[in-house]
């Protein structure tokens, strides 16, 4: 599955990158991140509980590994999720431009989806994916407008030392598409 | 021989009584005291190595009572068997790959068995699959038929160090001298894909062990309860008289029950035992479309040569088939295919060649029609191109090249599943030929209603196609007929029902022999208490060899019959006559005794008898055929099409069926009936879409569409009766028949309604969307 797009932010690329460095932030932005963990320089595992209506999942398990890493420029992720319903696996290329003032984000996954996921969910991956990643972005969006402001959500929101990775808009990527087999489960 | 007329009849079924009224045992009906519940982990991935496999923590789940794994297996791990040898066919390759109960080293297609869970319910059985922890390397997947034999391509059997599973050249005649002398070569590219056997019925396996008396008794919805009896005997280290196997009864088979082993077939009988517990799985849908074998990838690069009055010179047929991840059931559906493309039609010069392709997707076994759809649909096609192409008429280029009635028996020369030469025992072509198109009205419709609904902006097309079937193959079948002392007779034979009203058949073919009233007729099929020698059903061979079975039996009985109220009567037996259950004088009527009385005197419980008596009015017999009697018929249709939409509405269609002598004319329509329903969602609805990396992408009924009622016409049929010479019915099989030349005729008629964007169509299935994209690209290329 290929998701892109473009996302605008009204903000310079420098404040957007150093908030997709920001596990806190970005697991707030994603429903039903738990842990975001930083195992090695460039790699993430994370978990994911997700509940949606009735059903309530096991958790997922989400790798992410960095690289071709630009500051503030662009990223590449190698993303690898597994849960009991199935699995993702495939890359996520994120670059930031700026445009009139702000930023823009460009963004494409090429995902390969396997499991129940695949078989029973095709009819939603695409729009509830799309429509998903949109949400985060914009979740995203509103916390970049916050620190605009000098308002800070979440209680480690201001630890750029983190150097959290950008991946996690990629992460956000494939959660999106975990979170659908819930919807189908 | 009896006065009353049994054959030709509509009865109304015997077992539909049971089946109206909720009172036919399904597996899914068997309930036993301390019965487990079994689910299976299966693989995510289509191929991938197997690292790891942790069951600790299912092991720890409350109400898990069991969790197995391939290590946990031991000796009784080994792959299934191949269930059909490949025919001796010089310089055939064959390289055998066969399914295994749990992945040991790698998956091989998604939704291979890693583990198996028994526990006290199948909601805590679900619940501790998640519990499983699963380390697999993921592998690139073969998808590709053609990719598949690329050199660098993954290879997904490693001992064979290629993805080709097999290798078949056969000829008949000089292809190359007809390509020579031909006035016309029609060259093309055919695609035909895969669907679902989508019988309502999932499959299920119950096992029983009981210690005490040491006997295992296994509920399966297999076509085939003797042999998966004779198997787990055998791998069981059992008598084959301590396993009963019950196919009870089965809601739908179409060819993909017919498989065996399947994984769980060969677990659940070795689990009972070792747990000494009773074990219940049920399919589920989604397990079945990973599961369940299916079939019909096939690429064809065909061509025909024609002389420049359309007589066919030869035909050049060269294809890939995709066997999925195994081949435990040989060649029969690629042989099917190569020979069926014949048709009802004289070739004088045959190449066809094939390789059979192992990919990273669900095991391809026979799915009713069994690659014959792929050969009509290849050969039909050729015709409607050469036709338009050397203008002569569908129809008139069709009947001259049909077989005459003279040509019989026709010898092909190249050879059959059965392994035996491909000879048509009987046919009449031409007059079903005629008779469709009488019926489908051709020459009005071409003429005057098809120019005027074109005139008023409608898209209306007909399809018109022949085709035969090579059906009721052998090896063998039996039968066992009982008169009892109350009168009543009981009919056993091995074969499994799934819905087709053997109890009825199998009646009629008795009552015609012994003259007794159907409903005092009592059929018991799919048993193997009950009769245990017989291979199974398929291939539409169940009345022409099991039903020839239950005639000879009830043949033997009748002499038996008669031998004794010649006794009891002090009448010559030719004197004699069956009459409603009774043995009367011909010339006294009321000179009569009962069949019940003759039985009873048949096991005489003192005195003595003459040696040699065998006691019992019973008589068990077997049938085998040479070789397989040839179907035949001709399937018409009348779309109309929505342009904008490309939404098809089949508005009629008609079948002219020859299956030999009918003995219940309700019965064979309804065969056909559901098999053009079969054939209309292979045709325009059905379609398993897989990605590059062999996940199914449309798993359920909400994205793979099965035809509905109101898709599917009620079918106008005709019959005509070649009788067989191969069999004392004179029958052919009817099973497959309305799901063969479907897709041919559907693609015809589309054409032909939408002449005016020059389409060709090449592949099936086609969908509302594909023939949207058809047309737009016709519009462009204009």
């Amino acid at each position: 599955m290929i998701i892109e797009g473009t996302f605008p932010f009204a903000a310079p690329r420098e404040v957007v990158w150093e908030l997709l460095q920001d596990p806190a932030v970005l697991a707030q932005a994603i429903p039903g991140a738990k842990r975001l963990d930083r195992v090695e320089d460039d790699r993430f595992e994370g978990e994911m509980h997700v509940s949606v209506g009735p059903v309530s999942a096991a958790a997922f398990s989400v790798t992410v590994t960095i690289s071709d890493k630009v500051s503030p420029e662009r990223f590449t992720m190698t993303i690898e999720g597994k849960g009991p319903l199935g699995f993702t696996r495939g890359t996520a290329r994120v670059e930031l431009h700026d445009r009139d003032g702000g930023t823009l984000m460009k963004y494409r996954a090429d995902l390969k989806i396997g499991g129940k996921i695949a078989g029973v969910g095709q009819r939603m991956l695409d729009s509830v994916s799309r429509t998903m990643t949109r949400q985060g972005l914009e979740a995203l969006n509103r916390e970049v407008q916050n620190r605009l402001a000098g308002i800070s959500v979440g209680a480690t929101s201001r630890s750029p030392a983190v150097r959290w990775k950008l991946s996690m808009v990629l992460l956000l990527l494939a959660i999106v598409v975990l979170i659908l087999i819930l919807r189908l489960a | 021989m009896t006065s009353r007329r049994f054959f030709g009849e509509r009865f109304t079924r015997n077992e539909d009584a049971r089946l109206l009224r909720g009172l036919a045992l399904f597996v899914d009906d068997v309930h036993l005291d301390g019965m487990l519940h079994v689910a299976f982990l299966r693989s995510d991935y289509a191929h991938a190595r197997l690292i790891s496999v942790d069951t600790a923590a299912a092991r720890a789940r409350p109400g898990v009572v069991a969790v197995y794994t391939a290590d946990d297996l031991g000796a009784y791990w080994q792959p299934g068997p191949l269930l059909v040898a490949p025919p001796p066919i010089d310089g055939l390759v064959f390289n055998a790959a066969t399914q295994v109960p749990l992945i040991k080293d790698k998956a091989r297609h998604a939704g291979e068995p890693i583990a198996m869970v028994v526990a006290e319910s199948r909601y805590v059985a679900e619940d501790a699959l998640v519990d499983i922890v699963v380390d697999m390397d993921p592998l690139d997947a073969v998808v590709d038929l053609e990719a598949a034999l690329e050199p660098d391509a993954p290879v997904i059997h490693e001992q064979h160090g290629t993805n080709l599973a097999s290798h078949v050249v056969q000829q008949k005649g000089d292809y190359q001298r007809a390509h020579r002398e031909a006035a016309l070569i029609v060259k093309r590219r055919f695609h035909y894909d895969r669907g679902v056997a989508g019988a309502l019925e999932n499959r299920g396996v119950v096992a029983q062990w009981d210690a005490r008396c040491e006997e295992l008794t296994v509920w399966d919805t297999t076509q085939a309860p003797i042999p998966i009896r004779s198997g787990l005997a055998r791998m069981l280290g059992l008598l084959e008289s301590q396993v009963r196997v019950i196919a009870p009864f089965v809601g739908g088979g179409f060819g993909s029950k017919i498989m065996m082993f399947y994984p769980e077939e060969v677990l659940l009988p070795w689990a009972a035992m070792r747990l000494n517990r009773p074990l219940k799985w049920i399919e589920d849908r989604q397990e079945n479309f990973y599961a369940t074998t299916q079939e019909r990838l096939q690429i064809h690069d065909a061509e025909l040569a024609l002389s420049e009055d359309g007589h066919i010179l030869g035909v050049h047929d060269v294809f890939l088939h995709d066997t999925g991840a195994y081949n435990p059931y040989g060649l029969t559906i690629p042989i099917n295919s190569q020979c069926t493309l014949l048709g009802p039609y004289d070739v004088p010069n045959y190449y066809t060649e094939f390789r059979v392709i192992f990919t990273n997707k669900t095991t391809v076994t026979p799915v009713r029609g069994a690659g014959r759809q792929h050969g009509v649909f290849v050969m039909e096609r050729l015709l409607d191109f050469a036709a338009k192409e050397l203008g002569i008429d569908r129809v008139e280029i069709r009947k001259r090249n049909l077989l005459s009635s003279d040509d019989f028996p026709h010898n092909h020369v190249i050879l059959f599943q059965d392994s035996a030469p491909l000879v048509y025992d009987s046919g009449n072509y031409l007059p079903a030929l005629e008779k469709a198109v009488d019926l489908i009205g051709y020459d009005e419709f071409v003429r005057e209603e098809q120019p005027r609904l074109r005139a008023a902006g409608r898209h209306v097309g007909l399809g018109i196609v022949s085709y035969i079937e090579g059906t009721g193959i052998g090896p063998y079948e039996g039968a066992r007929v009982t008169v009892e002392p109350s009168g009543q007779v009981r009919v056993a034979t091995g074969v499994g029902t799934q819905g087709q009203g053997h109890y009825t058949v199998f009646a009629q073919v008795v009552a015609e022999v012994l003259d007794v009233d159907l409903d005092r007729i009592h059929v018991t099929t799919g048993d193997t208490r009950e009769f245990h020698w017989g291979t199974g059903t398929f291939a539409s061979r169940g009345v022409v060899v099991a039903g020839s079975a239950c005639h000879e039996a009830a043949v033997a009985v009748r002499k038996k019959i008669l031998g004794l109220a010649s006794d009891a009567l002090g009448v010559a037996e030719n004197d004699l006559e069956l009459e409603g259950g009774r043995v009367r004088v011909k010339d006294a009527p009321e000179r009569a005794v009962d069949l019940g009385e003759l039985a009873v005197r048949a096991n005489p419980l003192r005195g003595a008898v003459t040696p040699g008596t065998e006691p019992g009015l019973e008589a068990t017999a077997y049938f085998g055929p040479d070789r397989g009697s040839t179907a035949s018929g001709v399937h018409a249709m009348i779309v109309e099409v929505d342009r904008e939409t490309a939404m098809v509405e089949i508005k009629r269609y008609v079948v002219v069926h020859d299956s030999g002598r009918v003995i219940n004319p309700m019965l064979v329509e309804g065969q056909i009936q559901g098999g053009v329903a079969h054939g209309i969602g292979n045709a325009f609805y059905e379609q398993l879409v897989y990605d590059d990396t062999g996940q199914l992408l449309n798993a359920s009924f909400m994205d793979y569409l099965l035809p509905t009622a109101t898709d599917v016409p009620r079918v106008e049929m005709a019959h005509i009766e070649t009788p067989s010479p191969l069999n004392p019915l004179g029958v052919k099989g009817v099973g497959e028949a309305g799901a063969i030349p479907t897709g041919a005729a559907f693609a015809q008629a589309v054409e032909d309604a939408l002449a005016e964007d020059d389409l060709e169509i090449r592949e099936i299935p086609l969908s509302p969307n594909r023939l949207f994209e058809m047309i737009r690209d016709a519009r462009a290329t204009r």
